[in-house]
């Protein structure tokens, strides 16, 4: 070859080398970060803070071993597979991921998992994986409602029970799946309701920071909050609705221009932390006091109950991410042949400033 | 024989040319027809007019004896004039035989492409033209000339009774130019009429039976091209009838400038495939030297890889005793050597920088200081050469686009003059500008050469070429074929050369 | 040179579309001031202003960056994951304190404008392509990183997010100090000239023997330095550290206000008034929008008008 066009290649190449050496020892070097006072949460931590049923089992329909189509085992000695929808990029990723591991080592289960870093045929072949090497009982947090067929068939063919958590799968329970875990996001939607009606007296204007669009638990949750606060609190009114996408910086933004434009804001209801938290930082910026205007939020992390805790916050309300205890009670009992709910709606508990400062451990 | 495909009077204006001007043009079945002609002459307007790409502003195209309008490139395929590119214009990534096939694939009784059908009559259709190929694999996997033929294997198979080539041998080697020779003897015996468009005489020589001179626009000889001498056919090309060769031309060129001994720019053996064939030259200071040939001959080239922007298989290139890099401009800048590029619109001009800008690009870093620019320098440089050069602007920050292509070409000689050249190339330094501009322009040529700049000067003009310089070197198919000295300048010597016979390809 | 060519022309389609690409923009910001304080309650006041322009200087400051590479006829579309990154580096290092953060995220940025400069330089590969090679690529890296939000809680920190000298935040005066330094750049030093001839005709800075390649990496590493202390300033003005949504859809709002600024996609030109307008007339946009509770997707659709506008008087004019 032409001995420029060598010459050239070889400088790309060392120019590309001392890059990614560059970037390599950035990420891998002598990184020092500050000493925060939060710690990220541990098992032992979160282990006994599980889930209670809201819902009595045995009312809703239910589900058999029998009527499924399987043979009882012992869960001792069975191997559990659990699939991860995303990334444990978010307190309730990372405590749902917990509570699971955290769970299958206090029972002394053997568990695989798998996380499908948001992408959904990664999430069916990380299943097929799951069952290829060996899981008897499936638990999975589905990344998509749809587009499981694969997967089912292949789980009836060996009469792999599966337990969907968090969100719903649309297939046939009992059939394609025995039950489903999970929060109702309306309900949550309604006990935010409450909490801003205690919080401001049921008197005022309220702005709602909407979840990202299109998403069923920012519908669900605006629903719920919005027919609460029409039944019980003719007083409040929704003078504001915008989209934080779940995200603080957006939420933060937002509010910096909700402030500006309507200071006489009562209160913000936020439809994750990390929006409400934003909304925090808006309003420290803004030179508000603690407290001068309302703030509920729902998920239930540590940094948004420790907003309660200095004053910020009004109200949070859970949406509990330990579905492990739940998770492997349902398998154990259906696997033994017991009746189990085919939707096992979960209680989500809640954070004011009376249980905040003591409940701050249980949050996630 | 019959004409299968005949033009008259064709004229096709475009804003500002003539590009065609009362054409009479006729293809007869079992005849290669060789169209020729230098950069402008028409030659690609009457293809395009020919299959349909232009229409027409006057004349009438007849076809098979009846008057013809293809309205589009598809409408002609149909009717049966094909045309194979220089670059073959087929899909890469399909199968040779989808590509044979591409529009017209043979179907089975459900409507499906029946591949067993279409690859055997892929096959059958190659074999015909002596090519033996996969027909399953992608057409990229092919060399250019198997390329070329799937080119004409489909041209061949849609039915054509005219199949126009356009320079179809610029990328084969030798050996493929053979075969393909073989594949157009066979359309001819086929009674197919081919329109070859070539800038190769001895090619032209060898497989053309008749030939169409175009020159601005016009036909301006046509004919059998056996008997037709080859200093002819390149004098009818170039415009320069032997009897019109005037000792004494209407160019602002002053003659023989004084020049010194060693000299200032020497290339030896450039080579690039395809392109150039050990071309050597070198420039005195104060010297013109001409390089002379027609399009296509390896001159923009040759000036190219000496100002290091063609990458040179092989050769070398020494500025006043000292080798310079190849294939880097910025190292031939460095030691020297100032390109005017024949694309002035493309390669030459900053189109939407000012006047001033385009003065100072290449000699920024030397009228910087610490990165930051020297504006006063600037503006007294720029003055400086405005004046000299009689550039004529509204001011220096008149945007370079908006001048008359005299005056860029001027701005662009203002840029390369303001770092102090020891060489300059001028690539077709009068191209397309009007007559006052030439003339200034040549006339300048001479000043820089008494101010002892070496010079490379080309042109497709013999008169240009001859008058300008001290000395001219001759192209013929990327190498050097004569070399002009002394009394030797003449056009007479020009055109004998260009059309000197032969030529060792390889 | 505007003057010129406004001069040459009669009053027609061409002028107006002329004068809509040039002075459009301001024309615009004008526009919403004058609606908004007709229309807005509160909207006259101090901290109003402030908030706005504390919002728009992070956008600001990628645009500078964008103009450059979108003026050397390409574009940058790492920049929000340059931001990511950036947040990144500043949560793993600010133990050392601000500045080792804040040079340590810079040198990341810069690392990723040499990979992008690299890729279209040496390689040849197309601008849009080699930087969406790297957006996925600089996320992944911040994430491994820095795999969830961080909180920050260096006072160094906050009071560069949230302080103020003079009155004029922090966050106001860097992004106008590094306007002035790329506008003059983009003016008066060699590097800037020869950006703009490389973006007007890369094959005749090419024979004119400049350096190609040098100018062009430059430029990417520019756009990934600014990107990177864009990521600084929004992190400390969000006290956290976010690689899951920090600077995502930048690169959209950074073009944008470019286009809108009226410096042209074919390259050659980088107008950096204009794209502190189009910036600024984008976050008036979405400010006026909000603060009126319409519809989040009407933010979108009115970005979309703006842009075509913008896009629309570009390419009228260039057809000339």
């Amino acid at each position: 070859m032409k001995p420029t066009a060598l010459r050239r290649r070889t400088t790309t190449r060392t120019l590309i080398a001392a890059s990614l050496a560059a970037g390599l020892a950035l990420a891998a070097g002598c990184s020092k970060s500050e000493d925060s006072g939060s710690k990220s949460p541990t098992a032992s931590d979160t282990a006994d803070a599980g889930q209670k049923v809201a819902t009595p089992a045995g009312d809703a329909k239910s589900c058999t071993i029998d009527q499924f189509g399987g043979t009882k085992l012992d869960i001792k000695g069975a191997t559990i597979g659990f699939s991860q929808s995303e990334k444990e990029a978010n307190p309730f990723r990372i405590a749902e991921t917990a509570s699971i591991k955290a769970e299958a080592q206090k029972r002394g289960l053997k568990l695989l998992t798998a996380n499908a870093q948001s992408q959904f045929s990664k999430q069916i072949s990380d299943v097929q994986d799951l069952m290829a090497k060996g899981a008897n009982l499936l638990v999975i947090a589905p990344l998509n409602s749809d587009g499981w067929g694969p997967v089912f068939r292949s789980a009836a063919a060996k009469h792999i029970p599966i337990i969907t958590i968090d969100r719903k799968i649309n297939a046939t329970a009992c059939k394609d799946y025995v039950s489903f875990i999970g929060s109702d996001f309306i309900s949550q939607g309604k006990r935010a309701a409450d909490q801003m009606i205690t919080a401001t007296g049921g008197k005022g204007e309220i702005a709602i920071l909407l979840g990202a669009a299109g998403n069923n638990v920012t519908t669900e949750r605006t629903k719920g909050f919005k027919d609460e606060i029409a039944a019980k609190a003719p007083g409040l009114k929704v003078v504001f609705e915008q989209t934080g996408e779940f995200a603080r910086e957006k939420g933060q933004s937002v509010t910096e221009q909700l402030i500006q434009s309507k200071p006489g804001i009562t209160g913000i209801y936020a439809e994750n932390d990390e929006m409400g938290l934003g909304a925090v930082n808006a309003l420290k910026g803004a030179g508000k006091k603690a407290g001068a205007v309302k703030i509920v939020t729902v998920d239930g992390t540590r940094n948004a109950v420790q907003g309660i805790v200095d004053g910020w916050i009004s109200g949070v309300v859970e949406s509990n991410p330990r579905f492990g205890p739940l998770a492997f009670q349902t398998l154990d009992d259906f696997a033994k042949g017991q009746k189990v709910s085919q939707d096992i709606v979960i209680q989500d508990s809640e954070y004011s400033k009376d249980n905040a400062k003591a409940d701050l451990g249980k949050a996630f | 024989m019959p004409s299968v495909l005949t033009v008259s009077g064709l004229t096709k204006v475009f804003p500002g040319a003539r590009a065609l001007d009362g054409v009479d043009f006729a293809a007869e079945s079992g005849e290669v027809h060789a169209l020729i002609g230098e950069n402008g002459a028409g030659k690609s307007t009457l293809i395009k007019v020919l299959t349909g790409v232009y229409r027409p502003d006057e004349g009438e195209v007849t076809y098979r004896g009846k008057p013809v309008r293809f309205a589009t490139p598809l409408d002609a395929q149909h009717a049966g004039i094909s045309t194979i590119y220089q670059e073959v214009n087929l899909v890469p990534l399909l199968s040779v035989a989808r590509n044979l096939f591409l529009g017209r694939e043979p179907r089975n009784r459900l409507g499906l492409i029946d591949f067993r059908r279409m690859h055997r009559e892929a096959e059958e259709a190659l074999r015909a033209l002596g090519v033996r190929v996969d027909v399953g694999r992608p057409l990229r996997s092919l060399g250019i000339g198997a390329q070329q033929m799937v080119a004409l294997a489909r041209a061949v198979s849609v039915d054509a009774r005219v199949v126009i080539m356009d320079e179809p041998t610029s990328s084969l080697e030798p050996r493929e130019v053979q075969t393909l020779f073989g594949v157009i003897r066979m359309l001819r015996g086929r009674g197919i009429a081919v329109i070859y468009v070539s800038h190769r005489l001895d090619e032209l020589y060898e497989i053309c039976d008749a030939v169409t001179v175009l020159r601005d626009g016009k036909v301006v000889h046509t004919g059998r091209i056996a008997g037709l001498d080859r200093l002819r056919l390149v004098s009818l090309m170039l415009g320069r009838e032997m009897s019109e060769v005037r000792s004494e031309g209407v160019t602002k060129f002053t003659g023989a400038h004084g020049t010194g001994d060693e000299p200032v720019l020497q290339a030896t053996g450039l080579t690039v495939r395809h392109t150039l064939h050990d071309v050597s030259l070198s420039i005195r200071p104060g010297e013109v030297v001409g390089l002379g040939g027609l399009l296509g001959s390896g001159r923009s080239e040759t000036a190219k890889a000496i100002a290091g922007a063609l990458p040179p298989d092989a050769g070398r290139v020494v500025v006043a005793g000292a080798a310079v890099r190849t294939g880097s401009t910025p190292a031939a800048i460095r030691a020297g050597i100032s390109l005017l590029p024949e694309d002035r619109k493309a390669e030459g001009i900053v189109p939407g920088l000012s006047v001033r800008e385009n003065i100072a690009l290449a000699a920024l870093p030397g009228l910087s200081r610490f990165g930051l620019v020297d504006e006063k320098r600037i503006d007294r440089i720029v003055e400086t050469f405005m004046k000299r050069l009689r550039i004529k602007a509204s001011g220096p920050h008149q945007k370079v686009g908006e001048l008359s292509g005299g005056n860029q070409q001027k701005v662009l000689l203002a840029r390369w003059l303001a770092m102090q050249p020891k060489v300059l190339l001028l690539d077709e330094p009068t191209r397309g500008i009007d007559v006052g501009a030439k003339a200034e322009v040549q006339s300048l040529i001479d000043e820089l050469a008494e101010d002892g700049l070496g010079v490379l000067l080309i042109s497709s003009d013999p008169e240009e070429l001859v008058e300008g310089s001290d000395r001219v070197v001759v192209l013929k198919d990327g190498a050097v074929v004569a070399e002009l000295t002394g009394d030797g300048v003449t056009e007479g010597a020009l055109l004998r050369a260009i059309a000197s016979k032969g030529g060792d390809d390889d | 040179m505007t003057d010129l060519a406004l001069r040459r022309e009669p009053l027609d389609r061409a002028r107006l579309l002329t004068l809509l690409q040039e002075y459009g923009v301001y024309a615009g910001v004008a526009v919403l001031i004058l609606a908004n304080i007709a229309l807005t309650p509160h909207f006259l006041s101090t901290e109003n202003f402030r908030t706005q322009a504390v919002q728009v200087a992070p956008v600001l400051i990628v645009a500078l960056g964008m103009a450059l590479a979108i003026g050397s006829e390409g574009v940058d579309l790492s920049v929000g994951s340059v931001m990511a990154l950036s947040t990144s580096l500043v949560s793993l290092y600010l133990g050392y304190g601000v500045w080792i953060a804040l040079i340590v995220a810079v040198i990341g940025g810069a690392v990723i404008g040499v990979a992008n400069g690299s890729l279209i330089a040496f390689i040849g590969v197309q601008p849009i392509v080699a930087t969406l090679a790297l957006m996925v690529a600089g996320r992944g890296i911040a994430l491994v990183l820095l795999p969830q939000l961080k909180d920050i809680r260096d006072p160094a920190m906050a009071s560069l997010g949230s302080g103020a000298l003079f009155g004029i935040p922090y966050l106001v005066l860097i992004a106008a100090g590094l306007a002035l330094a790329v506008g003059f750049t983009v003016r008066r030093t060699t590097f800037g000239r020869q950006l703009l001839a490389i973006g007007d005709s890369r094959p005749a800075a090419q024979l004119a023997g400049l350096p190609v390649r040098r100018v062009l990496i430059l430029v990417y590493v520019v756009s990934g330095v600014l990107a990177a202390v864009a990521g600084v300033l929004a992190s400390a003005r969000l006290q956290a550290s976010d690689p899951t949504s920090l600077g995502t859809l930048m690169e959209l709002s950074a073009i944008t206000a470019v286009v809108v600024g009226g410096t042209p996609l074919s390259g050659g030109r980088v107008r950096i008034g204009g794209t502190v307008a189009g910036a600024v007339l984008i976050q008036l946009l979405t400010a006026t929008l909000i603060k009126h509770d319409l519809p989040p997707s009407w933010t979108q659709i009115a970005q979309a008008v703006v842009i075509v506008l913008a896009v629309y008087a570009a390419r009228e004019r260039g057809k000339r």
